[in-house]
């Protein structure tokens, strides 16, 4: 894939503001639209355009792990907050029973500064969605366009 | 306790293979202890009931049905599938615990006997010993299960795992093919019957939905409720169901317990080693069929059909097998046929039971007398025929299995031959063992039920044929083992082959003798149970006799001598067993029946084979054409056939659909940005097909896809919308990117385009009609549905709130207000206290139903995801880039482990 | 807005179907892809035309809401919750927010089924050197 200067320099400031805004999204998903499958397909369209602009080494240079490792972290965080209710009863507390799996509860967390915050479980679980989503969108384009041109770099540079 | 006595061989079986294969005694040592500690277990829960019995003895009148009392106790349940009505919990009523022990009982001694069979030195022996204790323990279990289960479907889980682990070991020989050939021809038959039983079992468990809430799933439940089932299986006509339910279990039973015509796969089913033939294929497994007969016998003795299919069926087993018995050269084969006349008399019994069958009174079963005495038959069957196979299959070790090569060998092989004429004894019912009172018993029985029904007389007449022929048989194995005139010899088998001579290092020592003395251990219990029956019964019955039925004939087990001669109709058992020693004798000394013959129904199961599975291939080949093109006409042609029955069915009773349709036509013109929108949608897709260049056509599909967002924007889906438009922009990079891996069109070879047009437009139509009807329908609901329009299907509470309406209830408390519409209960307090009840309290409704209500859903969408993923990474595996050594070192990702062949690159890389 | 929804279902349907069936799996591609989007809006048609029918407005003057405009059509509004519903909207105005979610797995789902058949093409073009339908029914049958 072609990449043009003026791509790079725009994406320079575009991306990192695509990436927060994919992380807002996530974390208000709750309340208003918005959520893990968005944020995660705003953030891999960010990645995309990272990699169609500036170029294959510098898109390993910012995710120097293969996809696959976070999709695995993303399933793991999601299934953990679905089996945290059901462990939360009979190993942390005395008077609460085994609740179903994947059940949500909002506690309001005191972080020692400022009022305490509500952070529903059910963020966690789109944050591990995110992460899916992310791994998978990413990996699988990223491998794919590999097929076209694997060698586009050295083709580029020369 | 009964879990820990049903899984012991399984778990003790299983650990054996923990230990080196060297350690044969070892693992001999802790396989045996399964069966033996389920034993142990099943007996002390047996002395515990029959004590309690004991107690009770007086109420229990006449009610020794089941060996020990048809008092029920049902174990603890251990739930399951409590929804499905598949629990862990067991039966141990008489009959089950009879069975179970023994199961396991004769389970220890076969345990040990297949360290005798299989041997020290052989050169296979330590790996036979190795792969048969999980097998067998595997085995022991399913069968302990299938006895003692009380909810039926458990009861066929574990009928399916004795058909399993039977399959297994008739192909121990996995490089024989016939061993594999005949093992398959097992599987199927039994597999077939399998599925009758639970069809049998559903059946029963649906039709008995007026009895019981909920319909019968435990057997404990139907005995409990035996009194209603009778009266409705006496009323057949109106409870077909019952009827067709017990039919397919028969089916079940009948193919277990290799009922003719489908006791082929009983002879065949000797290409197992010994053990396993002593063990499942005559002592145990077989019976299962007679034990679920039994276990249905107290019900449904009352259908009319019960007798009028069991007494023919199993009347017609015994004497085919029977006479195929006698005709039969192999040893095995002699006494796999003598097996299958022998279920039939056992299935006959209970045919004969329901004849003179006297109903439930005063809430106890009484039953006949045929019922008690097949308990004694199959434990006599057990007690004989194990030993017969054990020598039997001892003979073959040392010398041979054929009859014809084994003139004179007591000589050399004393206590294996003892053996074998001992048991031979039990075959031929002769006085002095258990055989000969059970033999007794079942004269009796038809002789009761035949002053019922005359036609029974032909069942009395096929019996003393079947017991002829058993006397020959015991004839022939006596006087051809001792070598005297008469027995067989090598001039009554002319054709026969001499070479599955296997020569077995003979072994010395005290384990050695392992190979016989489990067998006269079982064939003792015969000869003690035969010349103490009061001592020997006693336990189990409380003596003869209790039973009433018998009368005077008999006295503590015994014919009445006495009586016999004094009253010489009523005592006809005696003298026709008397006859049938006699014939017997003078048919064995005799040429009748010598040369070896081949059972016709051998072939059933060939032409049943071809049928399925070479026609079945033809029809495969017809319909799999490989052709995603007609795979897609015949799904559309299917989907159109339902669709436009649907509309002809909704014509004819008033065309609601027309009325619903009309409706939404009217409302066309609401919102005139939609229309614009669909337009857009509906053109972009329109154009797609018609150009040729793949990029313009990906570039319509993307507007496709953008006029889609628009629509959810205009459903106030916001979520969707976002949604869409990301998976659109990335669905499009993926389009382009795979089209340029792809080649070219060739053009000009797309003829024939305009066939595809009327069947798309078909389908087109049918959907959109189905949308617009379904989504008219939705305006039933409660505070959707205020526009006067009668929805097609109405709805049970018209006030009903939408589903994901409920939802939002759940998340936040909702009240009504004075004009019925539904608003939030609480303000969106923020603070401690406004959490709400379910705890999740997100906004967006669709984000809470996705992560908390659906959240499972989620949680497995994100795995599919991952999935596809991965499939796709696996699929594309990472190439190597070796040309640049030092790229290696700041590659992008980990390497793949599997190289993809190196011709499979680079093709139609076309960029 | 129904009737238009069930249109644009018709013509997406049909359009996918005549992709599938065509010579080339990259057709039957973009047949599936449409495809998808054709039973996503079906299923959205599900929950109702989001215009507000005159009867629904009663109700919500009823209940005291202002609307803006008579000639205009009041359109239902998104399923997440504010205060306004607590204290004088009904929540009939909203839409049925079920359909929505499962349609968000579908679209989500949709997309890895996508990729996957993608990739599934890219290797079967390798492997069979052709991605014509025919051409391939053969191969299968010679197979």
């Amino acid at each position: 894939m072609m990449s043009s200067p003026i791509l790079r320099t725009a994406n320079g400031i575009i991306f990192p503001l695509t990436l927060l805004f994919a992380f807002y999204m996530a974390l208000k998903g709750h309340n208003f639209p918005g959520g893990g499958f968005i944020g995660g397909l705003i953030a891999a369209v960010a990645l995309m355009l990272f990699r169609m602009s500036h170029g294959r080494d510098a898109m390993t240079r910012l995710m120097p792990i293969h996809p696959r490792v976070i999709v695995a972290a993303g399933l793991a965080i999601a299934t953990l907050t679905g089996l945290f209710p059901m462990i939360y009863g009979p190993f942390f507390s005395v008077e609460q029973e085994a609740m179903p799996m994947l059940r949500s509860f909002a506690p309001y967390v005191n972080l020692g500064v400022g009022e305490p915050v509500h952070m529903p479980s059910a963020l966690f679980f789109d944050l591990g969605v995110l992460l899916v989503v992310i791994g998978v969108s990413v990996g699988m384009i990223v491998r794919l366009g590999e097929e076209i041109a694997p060698d586009e770099e050295e083709v580029a540079q020369a | 306790m009964v879990m820990i006595a049903v899984f012991a061989p399984v778990t003790l079986g299983l650990a054996t293979l923990w230990l080196p294969r060297e350690w044969i005694e070892r693992r001999m040592a802790v396989a045996v202890a399964g069966p033996a500690l389920a034993f142990v277990l099943l007996l002390s829960i047996a002395v515990g009931a029959s004590d309690h019995l004991g107690a009770g003895k007086d109420a229990h009148h006449g009610d020794t049905a089941t060996a020990f009392g048809s008092e029920h106790l049902t174990t603890g349940t251990l739930n399951w599938m409590p929804s499905l009505n598949i629990n862990f919990a067991f039966l141990t009523d008489g009959l089950g615990l009879f069975f179970a022990l023994l199961v396991s009982g004769v389970g220890v001694c076969i345990f040990l006997y297949a360290r005798g069979y299989f041997g020290r030195e052989g050169p296979t022996s330590a790996d036979d010993l190795y792969r048969f204790y999980p097998t067998i323990g595997f085995f022991t279990t399913a069968m302990l299960g299938v006895v003692l289960a009380d909810y039926t479907i458990l009861t066929l889980l574990f009928w399916e795992m004795t058909s399993i682990s039977s399959f297994l070991l008739i192909g121990w020989d996995r490089y024989d093919k016939k061993a594999v050939k005949l093992a398959m021809q097992a599987f199927f038959t039994t597999g077939l019957g399998g599925m009758g039983l639970f069809g049998g079992v559903l059946v029963f468990g649906n039709a008995t939905g007026n009895i019981v809430e909920g319909g019968i799933w435990r057997w404990s439940q139907m005995l409990e409720h035996s009194e209603a089932l009778q009266t409705a299986l006496l009323n057949i006509t109106n409870n077909p169901q019952l009827m067709w339910a017990f039919v397919l279990m028969f089916i079940g039973a009948g193919t277990k317990s290799a009922q003719f015509p489908f006791h082929y796969w009983l002879p065949g089913a000797m290409a197992a080693p010994t053990p396993v033939s002593a063990f499942l294929h005559s002592a145990t497994m077989v019976k299962a069929g007679v034990f679920l007969v039994g276990r249905l016998f107290p019900v449904f003795a009352a259908l009319p059909l019960f007798p009028q299919l069991i007494i023919p069926f199993g009347a017609a087993t015994m004497l085919y097998g029977g006479v195929v018995a006698l005709q039969q050269h192999d040893l095995k084969r002699i006494f796999a046929y003598t097996t299958v006349s022998q279920l039939g008399l056992l299935m006959a019994m209970y045919g004969l039971g329901a004849i003179d069958f006297e109903f439930v009174k005063d809430g106890k079963t009484l039953t006949a007398a045929a019922i008690d005495f097949d308990v004694t038959q199959i434990a006599n069957h057990a007690f004989y025929k194990a030993p017969l196979f054990i020598a039997a299959g001892a003979i073959g070790h040392v010398l041979s299995r054929d009859i014809t090569q084994l003139n004179g060998a007591f000589y050399k092989h004393k206590a294996i031959c003892g053996t074998m004429m001992a048991a031979a004894l039990g075959l031929a019912a002769v006085p002095g063992t258990i055989s000969f009172q059970a033999k007794e018993l079942f004269l009796y029985a038809v002789m009761h039920a035949a002053k019922v029904s005359p036609w029974l007389w032909i069942v009395m007449g096929m019996t003393i044929i079947t017991a002829v022929c058993n006397v020959a048989i015991c004839v022939r194995v006596w006087t051809t083992l001792l070598g005297l005139k008469g027995g067989m010899s090598e001039a009554d088998a002319p054709e026969a082959h001499h070479d599955h001579h296997h020569e077995h290092p003979h072994e010395h020592g005290l384990l050695a003798n392992l190979i016989w003395f489990p067998g006269a251990a079982i064939v003792s219990l015969q000869f003690l149970g035969g010349l103490f029956p009061g001592a020997f019964w006693g336990p189990i019955f409380g003596g003869f006799e209790q039973t009433a039925a018998t009368g005077n004939y008999f006295y503590k087990g015994v014919p009445n001598l006495w009586y016999i001669l004094t009253h010489a109709f009523e005592s006809l058992p005696f003298w026709i067993s008397m006859f049938c020693l006699v014939a017997g004798f003078f048919v064995g000394r005799s040429r009748l029946g010598r040369g070896a013959v081949k059972d016709f129904a051998d072939h059933i199961y060939p032409v049943m084979y071809w049928l399925s599975v070479t026609g079945g291939g033809r029809c495969f080949r017809v319909v799999q054409t490989g052709n995603l093109k007609h795979y897609l006409l015949f799904v559309l042609g299917a989907m159109l056939l339902g669709f436009g029955w649907a509309v002809q069915l909704d014509i004819s009773n008033g065309g609601g659909m027309l009325d619903a349709v009309s409706i939404e036509a009217a409302r066309f013109f609401e919102y005139w940005p939609g229309i614009l929108i669909g337009f857009i949608a509906c053109l972009t897709a329109v154009l797609i097909p018609t150009t040729d260049s793949r990029i313009v056509r990906v570039v319509f599909l993307g507007a496709t896809g953008f006029a889609v967002v628009a629509l959810y924007l205009v459903y106030q889906a916001p979520d969707l919308a976002l949604t869409q438009l990301m998976f659109e922009i990335i669905s499009v990079i993926l389009f382009v990117i795979v089209l340029r891996l792809l080649p070219k069109e060739k053009r000009g070879r797309d003829a024939g385009k305009l066939w595809r047009v009327p069947i798309a437009v078909a389908v087109g139509l049918a959907f959109g009609w189905m949308t617009l009807v379904a989504a008219s329908n939705n305006r039933g609901n409660g505070a959707f549905a205020d526009d006067g329009v009668t929805p097609l299907v109405e709805p049970s509470n018209p006030h009903a709130e939408p589903l994901g309406v409920t939802l939002a209830q759940h998340s936040y408390g909702l009240k009504t207000d004075e004009f019925g519409n539904t608003k939030l209960e609480t303000a969106m307090s923020e603070g401690p206290d406004g959490v709400s009840e379910r705890g999740g309290g997100g906004t967006n409704i669709v984000n809470v139903i996705l992560v908390d209500f659906r959240g499972f859903d989620t949680l497995g969408e994100i795995c599919v995801l991952g999935l596809a993923a991965m499939g796709v990474w696996s699929m594309l595996p990472h190439r190597r880039r070796k040309s640049d050594p030092k790229r290696e070192v700041e590659t992008d990702y980990p390497q793949d482990a599997i190289e993809p062949p190196l011709d499979d690159l680079g093709q139609g890389v076309t960029a | 807005m129904t009737m238009v929804l069930a249109i644009c279902v018709a013509v997406t349907f049909a359009v996918s179907i005549y992709l599938m069936l065509g010579r080339e799996l990259k057709g039957v591609a973009m047949g599936v892809f449409l495809l998808g989007h054709a039973a996503n809006l079906s299923i959205i048609a599900m929950s109702g035309s989001p215009v507000q029918t005159d009867a629904q407005q009663q109700t919500a003057e009823h209940a005291g809401v202002h609307l803006t405009s008579v000639d205009s059509p009041e359109m239902k509004d998104p399923p997440i919750l504010t205060n306004q519903y607590a204290n004088e909207q009904p929540l009939a105005q909203m839409v049925d927010p079920l359909p929505q979610a499962l349609i968000l797995t579908a679209i989500v789902i949709g997309f890895g089924v996508m990729a996957f058949l993608l990739t599934l093409l890219v290797v079967t073009n390798r492997k069979a050197r052709t991605i014509e339908v025919s051409d391939l029914a053969e191969e299968a049958r010679e197979a």
